[in-house]
């Protein structure tokens, strides 16, 4: 018996590690996490794209004139649109001109990172798969669809409110297919027309409850309709799929985005963005 | 009594073992958190399904060859059987597959394949996409010369045998009336149609009852002897005079309508959705009218800015129009449309082509297109 204990007690004491070996692990294993978590970093590099706007006086902006309505080529070289508004008031905050570089849409990112222009500000939605090739600003706009009812409603909050109503959408649009989405939650009944304005047509004399449309569509559809004596409108809630536009720079230009997303943000905060909308769209 | 256990300096110092013992603990979790990785997903082909629809004909390219997970190529091609189509085109790249001369790699292919047919869906192969050893360096991966002509020829043979019994047709490569499709060299029909020739017997020696689908041609009304691209109404006509007739069983098209109507008259100066009417006259023209022809590309877009997109309902009227005009011309085999869904959204227009969006979430046109095949 005593032997029978004395054996056991000596596979225990075979099993017993020693502190200090094991102590010396710990340690090593939380040095190298402390590590990767405190090492010191590389100071940041000059944003030499930012100097250069500021001693040149000008900033390069890629665009591919063919999106109305945020950018429109006359055939004269004239540009309007939303993005040309943008782009003057980030130019005028500034102090600086703007140089229009024109490319294809598809080679607007290789052509940022090929130096052709210090920034993409050309309808550009926002695309979580280049954020490790450049850097996106804070949105300007979100076209995804939107909820509008009637002015006169002033009791519908949000799609929830709408439970058993009819709601008018263009078929086959974003808005058709977030409707389709809820359609079963809140019991919806969808009615499909042709075109967004149909839809905002068939609200404005009362055949619907509310519409769900694409928030270009509505600004325009409302100043064409602004003589007619229509009924006023209202924007329920936020937008039911985001579809968020952005300024993209390099990665290298890290005070450039800052001051970009300064002047989207003081832009939005003044109500100008909205104006901005209005007066394009 | 603890496994690890310290011996007198545990009587000594109780906190600062307690201590080491926490601190271990907690290493050890760090490490089996970083490094610890979730079981692959089992997916299996699960009981063999059948495609209900009213129109045999309808059909859909897919879009897998790039998706790496099993369980979404398996989702996919359950989406595409629910929607009612029977056919689908899908690309097998040569270099995928033989990527080291003589050396097969079919896993990816056959879990597309064998996924495909489990929701009772044909499979249209396309075959092309040159992989690095079978072309010089600096060329593009759809470029092939002449002496790699047999090297083509071997894979076909390979693919017909391997896929024996699971895949009974076979594209023979991509639009090469286009310039960067025929190896950034101006298109050549009469070096197609020698490709054809290689191709065709390869795959006839292996399985005489596989079918072999030339053309897939880009419709467009590129001006003579541009570098860009040549019309496809000419190069279809110029592959006759080289010899194509006894080399394919049914002519591949891609019927695009851009911004006409499904219904739109053909005419040699438009691109639309019945320009295959046209294809077809010249299949007559040499006498070839009793071979069928297959769309395998082809619809609309409704991308809201895109020049040659039309509205999201135009888009669905056309589409189920399209569908419907197959359904009732006799020599059309079968309707396959571009795109069912990509594995990633571009985030340009090519993402207004599909009916399914990267998260599988439905577009108003696949429940559109459900209904037609359903008959509602």
């Amino acid at each position: 018996m005593i032997d029978a204990i004395k054996n056991q007690q000596s596979k225990i004491n075979n099993l017993r590690v020693g502190t200090l070996p094991l102590l010396l692990l710990a340690l090593v294993i939380l040095a190298y996490l402390a590590f990767l978590f405190f090492a010191p970093q590389s100071p940041p590099k000059p944003d030499d794209t930012w100097t250069r706007i500021q001693n040149e006086k000008i900033v390069r902006i890629g665009i591919d004139p063919s999106s109305p309505p945020f950018i429109v080529d006359d055939g004269k070289g004239n540009l309007s649109g939303f993005d040309v508004a943008l782009a003057n008031e980030l130019a005028h905050k500034w102090g600086v001109k703007i140089q229009w570089v024109y490319t294809g849409y598809d080679g607007l990112y290789d052509a940022l990172n090929a130096k052709q222009f210090d920034l993409i500000l050309s309808a550009l939605p926002y695309n979580p798969s280049k954020t490790q090739d450049v850097f996106f600003s804070h949105a300007y706009f979100n076209g995804g669809p939107v909820l509008i009812v009637r002015g006169d409603d002033t009791t519908t909050t949000d799609l929830a409110g709408l439970q058993n109503k009819t709601i008018a959408v263009e078929l086959g649009s974003n808005g058709d297919a977030a409707a389709r989405k809820y359609q079963k939650r809140y019991n919806l009944n969808l009615k499909q027309f042709n075109t967004s304005q149909d839809a905002l047509r068939a609200l404005q004399r009362g055949a619907v409850n509310a519409a769900i449309v694409d928030p270009i569509t509505f600004i325009d559809f409302q100043r064409a309709e602004a003589d007619t004596g229509a009924k006023t409108w209202r924007v329920v809630g936020k937008s039911l799929a985001d579809e968020n536009y952005i300024i993209a720079v390099r990665r290298d230009a890290p005070t450039l985005l800052r001051e970009i997303n300064a002047v989207i943000d003081s832009l939005r905060r003044a109500g100008k963005l909205d104006e901005m909308q209005k007066e394009n769209f | 009594m603890s496994i690890i256990s310290f011996s007198k300096s545990e009587k000594r110092y109780p906190v600062v073992s307690w201590l080491v013992r926490a601190a271990l603990v907690f290493a050890l979790f760090c490490l089996v958190w970083a490094f610890a990785a979730p079981p692959p997903i089992l997916v299996t082909l699960g009981a063999p399904q059948t495609v209900q629809t009213l129109h045999p004909k309808m059909g859909i390219h897919t879009r897998m060859t790039d998706e790496v997970e099993t369980w979404k190529i398996k989702k996919n091609y359950e989406m595409v059987r629910e929607m009612g189509a029977p056919y689908i085109v899908e690309f097998f790249p040569w270099a995928y597959i033989e990527n080291q001369k003589g050396e097969f790699d079919w896993e990816h292919a056959d879990a597309m394949v064998d996924h495909a047919r489990a929701q009772g869906l044909t499979v249209i192969a396309r075959l092309g996409f040159v992989p690095p050893w079978a072309r010089p360096n600096d060329t593009s991966t759809t470029y092939l010369d002449a002496e790699h002509y047999n090297d083509f020829g071997d894979f076909v043979a390979a693919f017909t045998e391997h896929f024996q019994g699971r895949v009974e047709h076979l594209i023979i490569w991509n639009e090469p009336n286009v310039n960067f499709e025929w190896g950034q060299r101006p298109p050549d029909p009469a070096a197609y149609t020698e490709l054809l020739k290689v191709a065709y017997a390869r795959a006839k020696e292996k399985n005489p009852d596989v079918k072999i689908l030339a053309g897939a041609l880009a419709p467009n009304l590129a001006p003579p002897n541009s570098t860009d691209a040549m019309n496809d109404l000419e190069y279809l006509d110029k592959m006759y005079q080289a010899g194509a007739k006894n080399y394919f069983d049914i002519l591949s098209v891609h019927a695009y309508g851009w911004k006409s109507p499904a219904d739109e008259a053909p005419s040699p100066d438009r691109v639309n959705f019945r320009r295959t009417e046209l294809l077809r006259d010249i299949m007559l023209k040499y006498d070839d009218g009793a071979k069928n022809v297959m769309l395998t590309e082809g619809g609309w877009n409704d991308h809201p800015r895109w020049t040659k997109a039309v509205t999201p309902a135009e888009r669905i009227q056309n589409t189920i129009a399209a569908y419907d005009w197959c359904e009732k011309t006799s020599w059309i085999e079968a309707c396959a449309l571009w795109v069912f869904r990509t594995p990633a959204p571009t985030y340009t227009f090519n993402d207004y082509f599909t009916f399914v969006t990267p998260e599988f979430d439905a577009k108003p046109i696949y429940y559109e297109v459900q209904k037609y095949a359903r008959g509602e």
